[in-house]
Protein backbone atom coordinates (compact mmCIF):
# COMPACT_ATOMS: atom_id res chain seq x y z
CA UNK A 1 0.00 0.00 0.00
CA UNK A 2 1.33 3.56 -0.98
CA UNK A 3 2.01 6.76 1.14
CA UNK A 4 -0.94 8.43 -1.11
CA UNK A 5 -3.53 5.08 0.21
CA UNK A 6 -2.33 5.18 3.46
CA UNK A 7 -2.87 9.09 3.60
CA UNK A 8 -6.41 8.71 1.72
CA UNK A 9 -7.37 6.62 4.20
CA UNK A 10 -6.32 8.27 7.01
CA UNK A 11 -8.48 11.10 6.35
CA UNK A 12 -11.70 8.75 7.13
CA UNK A 13 -10.67 8.06 10.00
CA UNK A 14 -9.97 11.08 11.84
CA UNK A 15 -13.49 13.85 11.41
CA UNK A 16 -13.19 17.38 10.41
CA UNK A 17 -13.16 19.97 12.42
CA UNK A 18 -16.61 21.63 12.58
CA UNK A 19 -17.52 24.30 15.16
CA UNK A 20 -21.17 25.04 15.75
CA UNK A 21 -21.45 28.43 14.21
CA UNK A 22 -23.69 29.89 11.78
CA UNK A 23 -21.58 28.80 8.89
CA UNK A 24 -21.85 25.40 9.83
CA UNK A 25 -25.25 25.54 8.90
CA UNK A 26 -23.74 26.01 5.02
CA UNK A 27 -23.04 22.01 5.01
CA UNK A 28 -26.80 21.49 4.57
CA UNK A 29 -25.87 22.82 0.58
CA UNK A 30 -24.24 19.79 -0.43
CA UNK A 31 -26.77 17.62 1.42
CA UNK A 32 -29.79 19.49 -0.59
CA UNK A 33 -27.91 19.47 -4.06
CA UNK A 34 -27.84 15.59 -3.95
CA UNK A 35 -31.58 15.25 -2.34
CA UNK A 36 -32.13 17.00 -5.57
CA UNK A 37 -30.51 15.47 -8.35
CA UNK A 38 -31.50 11.77 -7.03
CA UNK A 39 -34.80 12.47 -6.82
CA UNK A 40 -35.04 14.00 -10.20
CA UNK A 41 -32.94 11.17 -11.91
CA UNK A 42 -35.56 8.80 -10.61
CA UNK A 43 -38.65 11.07 -11.50
CA UNK A 44 -37.48 12.55 -15.09
CA UNK A 45 -38.71 9.85 -17.84
CA UNK A 46 -36.15 10.43 -20.01
CA UNK A 47 -32.89 11.97 -18.91
CA UNK A 48 -31.55 14.97 -20.91
CA UNK A 49 -28.68 17.07 -19.41
CA UNK A 50 -30.56 20.31 -20.41
CA UNK A 51 -33.80 19.53 -18.82
CA UNK A 52 -32.37 17.83 -15.77
CA UNK A 53 -30.07 20.18 -14.86
CA UNK A 54 -33.00 23.10 -14.89
CA UNK A 55 -35.59 20.66 -12.99
CA UNK A 56 -32.49 19.71 -10.18
CA UNK A 57 -31.77 23.13 -9.84
CA UNK A 58 -35.63 24.49 -9.96
CA UNK A 59 -36.17 21.71 -6.99
CA UNK A 60 -32.91 22.32 -4.58
CA UNK A 61 -34.12 26.26 -4.90
CA UNK A 62 -37.65 25.49 -3.76
CA UNK A 63 -36.05 22.97 -1.16
CA UNK A 64 -33.50 25.95 -0.18
CA UNK A 65 -36.73 28.63 -0.33
CA UNK A 66 -38.81 26.39 2.07
CA UNK A 67 -35.96 26.27 4.63
CA UNK A 68 -35.30 29.95 4.68
CA UNK A 69 -38.81 30.95 5.25
CA UNK A 70 -39.09 27.39 7.71
CA UNK A 71 -36.39 29.32 9.37
CA UNK A 72 -37.41 32.80 9.05
CA UNK A 73 -40.78 31.57 10.84
CA UNK A 74 -38.94 29.74 13.87
CA UNK A 75 -36.88 32.65 14.65
CA UNK A 76 -39.72 35.37 14.34
CA UNK A 77 -41.20 32.38 17.00
CA UNK A 78 -38.79 32.74 19.40
CA UNK A 79 -38.16 36.26 19.21
CA UNK A 80 -42.02 36.65 20.25
CA UNK A 81 -41.84 34.05 22.95
CA UNK A 82 -38.59 35.71 24.76
CA UNK A 83 -39.59 39.69 24.18
CA UNK B 1 -38.43 -7.24 -23.43
CA UNK B 2 -39.16 -10.56 -23.80
CA UNK B 3 -42.39 -12.60 -21.87
CA UNK B 4 -41.04 -13.99 -18.47
CA UNK B 5 -42.68 -16.47 -16.68
CA UNK B 6 -44.09 -15.60 -13.22
CA UNK B 7 -40.94 -16.78 -11.70
CA UNK B 8 -38.41 -15.55 -13.78
CA UNK B 9 -40.15 -12.35 -13.16
CA UNK B 10 -40.15 -12.69 -9.25
CA UNK B 11 -36.46 -13.76 -10.14
CA UNK B 12 -35.69 -10.66 -12.38
CA UNK B 13 -37.33 -8.16 -9.76
CA UNK B 14 -34.91 -9.68 -7.01
CA UNK B 15 -32.13 -8.81 -8.88
CA UNK B 16 -32.20 -5.53 -9.87
CA UNK B 17 -33.16 -4.84 -6.09
CA UNK B 18 -30.50 -6.41 -5.14
CA UNK B 19 -28.06 -5.27 -7.52
CA UNK B 20 -29.52 -1.76 -6.60
CA UNK B 21 -28.57 -2.15 -2.78
CA UNK B 22 -24.88 -3.77 -3.67
CA UNK B 23 -24.07 -0.85 -5.92
CA UNK B 24 -26.44 2.31 -6.36
CA UNK B 25 -27.30 2.63 -9.41
CA UNK B 26 -26.82 -1.11 -10.97
CA UNK B 27 -30.41 -1.75 -11.03
CA UNK B 28 -30.93 0.69 -13.48
CA UNK B 29 -28.13 -0.25 -15.57
CA UNK B 30 -29.09 -3.41 -15.79
CA UNK B 31 -32.43 -1.89 -16.63
CA UNK B 32 -30.57 -0.11 -20.09
CA UNK B 33 -30.90 3.04 -18.01
CA UNK B 34 -27.21 4.03 -18.57
CA UNK B 35 -27.27 7.85 -17.86
CA UNK B 36 -29.87 7.65 -14.87
CA UNK B 37 -27.52 4.66 -13.30
CA UNK B 38 -24.35 6.99 -13.83
CA UNK B 39 -25.82 9.97 -12.07
CA UNK B 40 -27.24 7.78 -9.17
CA UNK B 41 -23.89 5.63 -8.81
CA UNK B 42 -21.84 9.04 -8.48
CA UNK B 43 -24.68 11.42 -6.48
CA UNK B 44 -25.12 8.38 -3.65
CA UNK B 45 -20.93 7.04 -3.86
CA UNK B 46 -20.06 11.00 -3.12
CA UNK B 47 -22.76 11.75 -0.04
CA UNK B 48 -22.29 8.42 1.52
CA UNK B 49 -18.43 9.55 1.30
CA UNK B 50 -18.65 13.08 2.03
CA UNK B 51 -20.50 11.55 5.27
CA UNK B 52 -17.54 9.76 6.25
CA UNK B 53 -15.15 12.22 5.47
CA UNK B 54 -16.76 14.92 7.83
CA UNK B 55 -17.02 12.25 10.64
CA UNK B 56 -14.92 9.79 10.18
CA UNK B 57 -15.55 6.13 9.55
CA UNK B 58 -17.06 6.13 13.62
CA UNK B 59 -20.31 7.76 12.24
CA UNK B 60 -21.03 4.37 11.21
CA UNK B 61 -22.66 3.24 13.79
CA UNK B 62 -24.83 -0.22 13.52
CA UNK B 63 -23.96 -1.71 16.97
CA UNK B 64 -23.51 0.87 19.12
CA UNK B 65 -26.06 3.10 21.06
CA UNK B 66 -27.25 5.11 18.24
CA UNK B 67 -30.90 5.36 18.19
CA UNK B 68 -32.71 2.73 15.79
CA UNK B 69 -33.58 5.61 13.22
CA UNK B 70 -30.15 6.47 12.66
CA UNK B 71 -28.73 2.62 12.41
CA UNK B 72 -32.29 1.70 10.18
CA UNK B 73 -31.03 4.46 7.55
CA UNK B 74 -27.39 3.66 7.17
CA UNK B 75 -27.93 0.07 6.88
CA UNK B 76 -29.70 0.57 3.49
CA UNK B 77 -26.43 2.12 2.15
CA UNK B 78 -24.28 0.05 -0.17
CA UNK B 79 -22.58 -3.85 1.92
CA UNK B 80 -19.49 -1.40 2.25
CA UNK B 81 -21.21 0.13 5.41
CA UNK B 82 -21.93 -3.60 7.01
CA UNK B 83 -17.82 -3.51 6.58
CA UNK B 84 -17.15 -0.50 7.92
CA UNK B 85 -19.58 -0.80 10.99
CA UNK B 86 -17.74 -4.51 11.94
CA UNK B 87 -14.54 -2.47 11.83
CA UNK B 88 -15.68 0.49 13.69
CA UNK B 89 -17.13 -1.93 16.49
CA UNK B 90 -16.62 -1.26 20.12
CA UNK B 91 -15.78 2.63 19.52
CA UNK B 92 -12.05 2.67 17.64
CA UNK B 93 -12.90 5.69 15.95
CA UNK B 94 -14.83 7.83 18.81
CA UNK B 95 -16.57 11.08 17.38
CA UNK B 96 -18.62 13.36 18.95
CA UNK B 97 -20.29 16.58 18.37
CA UNK B 98 -21.02 18.67 14.96
CA UNK B 99 -19.04 16.11 13.22
CA UNK B 100 -21.01 13.45 14.51
CA UNK B 101 -24.19 14.90 13.91
CA UNK B 102 -23.11 16.30 9.88
CA UNK B 103 -21.50 12.38 9.92
CA UNK B 104 -24.74 11.00 10.27
CA UNK B 105 -27.08 12.89 8.60
CA UNK B 106 -25.02 12.61 5.53
CA UNK B 107 -24.91 8.77 5.83
CA UNK B 108 -28.50 8.11 7.03
CA UNK B 109 -29.56 10.53 3.95
CA UNK B 110 -27.06 8.82 1.26
CA UNK B 111 -29.25 5.31 2.92
CA UNK B 112 -32.41 6.60 2.27
CA UNK B 113 -31.84 8.39 -1.40
CA UNK B 114 -30.29 4.79 -2.14
CA UNK B 115 -33.71 2.76 -0.69
CA UNK B 116 -35.64 5.12 -2.96
CA UNK B 117 -33.42 4.05 -5.97
CA UNK B 118 -33.61 0.89 -4.82
CA UNK B 119 -37.90 0.54 -4.92
CA UNK B 120 -38.02 2.76 -7.65
CA UNK B 121 -35.49 0.56 -9.61
CA UNK B 122 -37.48 -2.49 -9.08
CA UNK B 123 -40.99 -0.30 -9.77
CA UNK B 124 -39.32 0.66 -13.29
CA UNK B 125 -38.48 -3.25 -14.03
CA UNK B 126 -41.82 -3.98 -12.42
CA UNK B 127 -43.68 -1.78 -15.23
CA UNK B 128 -41.77 -2.34 -18.08
CA UNK B 129 -42.84 -5.96 -17.57
CA UNK B 130 -46.47 -5.33 -17.91
CA UNK B 131 -46.16 -2.83 -20.81
CA UNK B 132 -45.88 -3.36 -24.30
CA UNK B 133 -42.41 -2.27 -25.38
CA UNK B 134 -41.81 1.62 -25.39
CA UNK B 135 -44.35 1.67 -23.44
Amino acid sequence: MSAIDILVIATFTVPEQIQPNPQAMLWLLPLTAAIAVVYKATKLPKITAGVFLKEAAILFGSIMVFIIITALALYALAWLISV
Amino acid sequence: MARLSKKDRTQFLLIVGILSWLLPGAGYFVLEEKKRAIIIFITISLTLCAGLYIGSIGVIDLVGPAPLYVKGAQVVNPPIVLVLSHHVAGGAYPVYGWPNEIGQIYTMVSGLLNLLCIVNAVSLAHLRRTEPAGG
